[in-house]
């Protein structure tokens, strides 16, 4: 097909949202999503599942740039195209981002009245946070305080977009991240993640994934304020709930253990104990595992006062030794190490009773 | 192997994630259907009818244009009564400006944050001058005759024809 900077027909739209749907449907089916749910791509790889798209060029992007720009307006289908075309290309990114006052009129639909055209924008800027660092810094500078106010908003949709524009941006640019950290993301993260689970209003996982990339790429730059509002509000995620495999990660990056905070020991004690399944299977139930055991490990070097039941604890650390990982054991001998240090606990009798493979 | 308290680092390793950054592409007709079945309710002022996207930006909507104690307050002026855009910053300002400079030096929001209350206020300011009500005082009735009835007397009567008894009585008088 040759690039040319008229954009396609209707046609040609009408059938891509056709194959789209019919998609969709099959993945729905398949993995017995909801129908809130949203087909999710990596750069290029819609071009790989969907054969039959049709090729959208870097001239068709600044074509379509340049006339959203003139009309200081967006449609739906303006907005469903550029989706589409940032999925096929970092190319198609980078053209779009280098149109001056294009982005501002996606910016102007996201926080317009309407509310399709609302999520569209949404949608269009978490295509376009696919882009390298520029891009997604330019995102943060015009969006990123309406991706942060979303966050709260009661259109599922949007704010499940603009998790997943966010965690884009977390992932690719630090610069980005520490100014959205400003706009005290951590905290809103925080409040999705906690927040009990129905089946609208479902963010924990993509909550947690976006703290998750905080903790591990700019924990440094996490505030003190930040970091004692999680550290007081530690106990409203149970070791049940929806992606708890981040939560220990998250307190060991963020060093919320060296707050004094009445009950929060305690309540990563129960969290570490609870009764779950212990297994290696998915690389989250790692993470779960062994930043759990090293979050208690420095607990333990703190020497603080906490009620260790003596059952609960042996049988943890019997199950997690008898999982036999290299990684793991050495992090649960230094937590042996640090236990015995502990003047508060008998710790002979409990130590008698602790199962180590070689 | 002593006792260690292990301090967290930039980019822990071993990496145990590996984040793979997605889009999407969804049919938001679709979307749009479960949307309006959930019964969401929207953030709107039932005054101006204005729409908010959350909860704490229609509160200060409300609180800083329709409550007349907020206005009363704030002409006192003995405390800061502007509260942060972002709904978890305790801060509060004494003038809509000091907030404006507070979230974009502390919040990095751009100078033309569109949900900014103030802005709505200027905007109105600055349009077209419209002539309000007047009031118009009672005018002493008169008449070019010397009769003794002069006319009808309209004070503290709002609109006599409203009233048909009052007509009937006036014609009667009249006969």
């Amino acid at each position: 097909m040759e690039p040319t900077s008229q954009p396609p027909t209707k046609m040609d739209d009408t059938f891509l949202r056709h194959k789209i749907r019919e998609y969709a449907k099959q993945q729905r089916h398949n993995l017995r999503t909801n129908a809130n749910d949203a087909l999710r791509f990596g750069l290029g790889q819609i071009k790989q599942e969907i054969c039959e798209l049709e090729n959208l060029s870097v001239k068709d992007v600044q074509g379509m740039a340049g006339r959203i720009k003139r009309r200081k307006h967006a449609t739906t289908e303006d907005m469903y195209r550029f989706s589409h075309a940032f999925l096929q290309g970092n190319e198609n990114i980078n053209a779009f981002a280098a149109t001056p006052g294009a982005i501002q009129v996606i910016v102007k639909e996201l926080t317009g009245p309407n509310e399709m055209r609302r999520m569209e924008a949404a949608d269009c800027l978490c295509n376009l946070s696919l882009g390298e660092a520029h891009v997604c810094e330019k995102i943060t500078t015009l969006a990123g305080s309406y991706l942060v106010t979303f966050l709260h908003s009661q259109e599922s949709r949007l704010v499940r977009s603009c998790l997943w524009t966010l965690a884009n941006i977390l992932f690719s640019c630090n610069k980005s991240a520490k100014n959205l950290l400003q706009m005290q993301l951590v905290t809103k993260l925080w409040k999705l993640y906690t927040a009990p689970t129905d089946d609208v209003h479902a963010y924990q996982v993509d909550a947690g994934v976006c703290l998750y990339l905080i903790a591990a790429q700019v924990a440094s730059a996490v505030s003190s304020e930040d970091r004692l509002y999680i550290a007081e509000h530690l106990q409203e995620k149970q070791a049940t709930d929806p992606a708890a495999d981040y939560y220990m990660f998250i307190v060991y990056q963020f060093e919320v253990v060296n707050m004094e905070l009445e009950g929060h020991w305690q309540h990563l004690y129960n969290f570490f104990v609870a009764e779950r399944k212990f297994d290696l299977v998915k690389p989250t139930d790692r993470l779960s595992l062994l930043y759990g055991v090293r979050v208690w490990a420095n607990i333990l070097a703190m020497n603080v006062k906490i009620k260790i039941e003596h059952q609960p604890f042996i049988s943890t650390l019997n199950k997690l030794f008898g999982l036999r990982d290299e990684g793991l054991n050495k992090e649960l001998l230094q937590l042996l190490r640090n236990f015995i240090e502990l003047s508060s606990v008998n710790c002979v009798q409990i130590l008698e009773r602790i199962q180590v493979f070689a | 192997m002593p006792v260690v308290y292990r301090k967290p680092t930039e980019r822990p390793s071993p990496e145990l994630l590996p984040f793979k950054k997605q889009g999407v592409l969804a049919d938001l007709e679709v979307a749009q259907e479960v949307e309006n079945t959930t019964l969401n309710p929207r953030y709107r002022c039932h005054q101006c009818h204005r729409l908010l996207p959350t909860a704490h930006l229609l509160d200060l909507h409300i609180e800083e244009q329709h409550d007349v104690y907020f206005e009363a307050a704030k002409e006192r002026g003995d405390k800061p009564m502007y509260s942060c855009y972002i709904e978890e910053c305790p801060d509060k300002f004494r003038t809509v400006v000091e907030r404006k400079d507070h979230c974009i030096s502390a919040h990095k929001f751009p100078n033309n944050y569109r949900f900014d209350q103030e802005k709505r206020k200027q905007k109105e300011a600055d349009g077209m001058e419209v002539d309000v009500d007047v009031q118009v005082t009672n005018v002493k009735a008169f008449t070019f005759s010397n009769s003794k009835q002069r006319t009808f007397n309209t004070r503290g009567v709002k609109d006599p024809l409203s009233n048909v008894q009052t007509i009937k009585d006036a014609l009667d008088e009249i006969e």
